[in-house]
């Protein structure tokens, strides 16, 4: 274990009723440093990501939190000049060491963005390009497939007769759970998930809400978001982020009743950030 | 004429708040002075391009007939009409298309997507060259390139005059098209595991394909009309002939020919010969904006 990051105390008991957020992590980070060119955008990051938990990322715009996140599916190898030293250990493997097939790699640590991304293609092509990528379902299977994900993020009623409409012409909210869908047809094993709310109505954020606590059931699930509330309801624990490092992590209960660090404490009440 | 009246309506018209003292008159004045010029030199342009579109009509209608689709050029009091021509035309610009524009769009997608440095910057500019080279000395250059070397005119040397002014035209509006596309889309993509080039093929061009059409059809509107190119490379031809490998007749280098000469029915199909180029490529640029107009792009 490597309960030894700066002041985070990795693995909290309680908290949470039930299993609290203990279990065998998904991911564990250790030692994480990231560069964006000379830029230290993270500093010695150590974490776990319980599996078939919901992890919370808070912390001001600036802190962090979402490079931390690209660098768990390799998002920012698209860059050059970014790079991130360390481990990130998933299934076994260091995925941010050489070597890594990170197409693969991506099909497993699914992503989802701020802004709903629908593919210009339409609702049935935008699931099916994803599962395509990895996987030759026939026909049926992939019929199932789509009807399979449009069910459980709640959008099949909805979109059921018109597959083979454009997915650009559904709303944002709908969109949104479309990505999500996209996602989860590929069978990852972590979902991350960028601010996913902030550009949607709070009804559809009330959904998207609900569908994660669906979600964790059979992903590991980490989200990145502004909102203390969104956190407070949705995550098992939650990891607050200030400028570059990891300041806290603990359950979900803890940070936002009892947090250890002063600064934890002023920016869930808003003091700060 | 109507112009004046235009003036004085959009410039006298009193808006309720009216500006006082020696500084808010000058102002006014200038005002009223850039409206005017600017409505003049709109009239002035507006003016020329209907005189030539009207002078185009009427002379190019009268020659126009079921002949001038049937017939080839011929000599002179023979009957002839354009058949060898608009043919060919169309063979040597679909030619130069499916030349230039794969090329173009890989160039752009290269531009847009992959090229850094020294390589890439220098592409983009020799493009930019291009897009402003003078179009005779493309005509040249494939004549040394390719019709000295096989020693013959042929409407291929024509294609390929007409694939490399078309080129720089889709190559820009590739990368430019290609660069509207959100990066969001792209991440997108590749956060599910696809590789790169599988996003720009389905995702990316499949999200710029409007602006990328119409980069194609604005290429096949500029190499349509062409002429300078043509003369060193396909030469023309007086009978009908869809051989890419023997000398090609095209609608612009039978205008250039037929225009200055001295007989009256070959005058006659020059204006019918400009007529359909410029009704043609008028269509193109009509469809364009129509067709694709509405999606932005």
């Amino acid at each position: 274990m490597s309960g030894s990051a700066v002041s985070g105390r990795v693995m909290p008991e309680g908290g949470v009723p039930g299993e609290a957020v203990a279990g065998k992590p998904a991911i564990s980070v250790r030692n994480l440093d990231f560069y964006y060119g000379e830029l230290k955008a993270l500093r010695g990051i150590s974490m776990e990501f319980p599996t078939r938990k919901v992890t919370g990322m808070i912390g001001p715009s600036g802190c962090g939190k979402s490079t931390l996140l690209r660098v768990l599916n390799r998002m920012y190898d698209l860059y050059p000049g970014q790079r991130a030293t360390g481990e990130v250990i998933f299934d076994g493997r260091n995925i941010i060491a050489p070597g890594m097939d990170v197409n693969r790699l991506r099909a497993r640590v699914g992503m989802v963005f701020q802004k709903p991304t629908p593919f210009p293609m339409s609702i049935y092509d935008n699931i099916a390009f994803g599962v395509k990528l990895h996987e030759t379902p026939s026909r049926s299977e992939m019929e199932g497939r789509v009807e399979d994900v449009l069910r459980r993020v709640a959008l099949w009623n909805e979109v059921k007769d018109r597959l083979k409409a454009s997915a650009t012409a559904l709303s944002g909210g709908q969109q949104q759970r479309l990505c999500i869908a996209r996602t989860i047809a590929t069978r990852p094993e972590v979902v991350l998930l960028d601010e996913p709310t902030s550009a949607l109505d709070p009804v559809s954020t009330a959904r998207i809400e609900e569908l994660l606590d669906e979600l964790k059931k059979e992903f590991t699930i980490a989200i990145v978001t502004h909102n203390m509330q969104q956190a407070a309801r949705c995550a098992d624990q939650v990891a607050f982020f200030y400028l570059g490092e990891l300041v806290e992590m603990d359950s979900t209960d803890r940070i936002f009743t009892a947090p250890r660090e002063t600064r934890t404490q002023d920016y869930i009440t808003g003091r700060f950030g | 004429m109507s112009a004046e009246r235009d003036v004085s309506g959009v410039t006298g018209r009193s808006d309720g708040w009216k500006p006082h003292g020696a500084l808010a008159m000058r102002r006014r004045f200038m005002d009223r002075l850039a409206t005017g010029l600017s409505l003049a030199a709109t009239c002035v342009a507006l003016l020329a391009l209907c005189s030539i579109l009207l002078t185009l009509l009427v002379r190019g209608l009268s020659g126009l007939s079921l002949v001038t689709f049937i017939h080839s050029t011929a000599s002179p009091g023979m009957n002839g009409g354009l058949a060898n021509a608009i043919a060919g035309s169309v063979i040597q610009t679909a030619v130069a298309i499916l030349i230039g524009a794969p090329l173009g769009m890989l160039c752009g997608i290269y531009l847009s997507d992959y090229g850094r440095g020294w390589m890439a910057s220098t592409t983009r500019f020799v493009s930019d060259m291009l897009l402003s080279a003078p179009s005779i000395l493309i005509g040249l250059f494939i004549y040394q390139l390719i019709v000295v070397p096989t020693g013959h005119f042929s409407g291929f040397a024509g294609a390929v005059a007409l694939a490399i002014l078309a080129l720089p035209i889709v190559v820009r509006t590739t990368e430019d098209m290609l660069g509207l596309v959100p990066t969001a889309l792209r991440e997108a993509g590749i956060g599910l595991g696809a590789s790169k080039w599988r996003v720009i093929v389905f995702i990316c061009l499949r999200a710029a394909r409007t602006g990328v059409l119409t980069g194609i059809l604005l290429a096949v509107a500029r190499v349509a009309g062409e002429t300078a190119p043509l003369l060193f490379t396909s030469l023309g031809n007086m009978d009908w002939s869809v051989s890419l490998a023997q000398p090609m007749a095209s609608l612009p280098v039978t205008i250039y020919q037929y225009a200055g000469s001295a007989y009256d029915d070959w005058v006659q199909l020059a204006w019918t010969g400009a007529l359909l180029v410029t009704l043609g490529v008028l269509a193109i640029n009509i469809l364009v904006r129509v067709g694709f107009g509405r999606k932005g792009a």
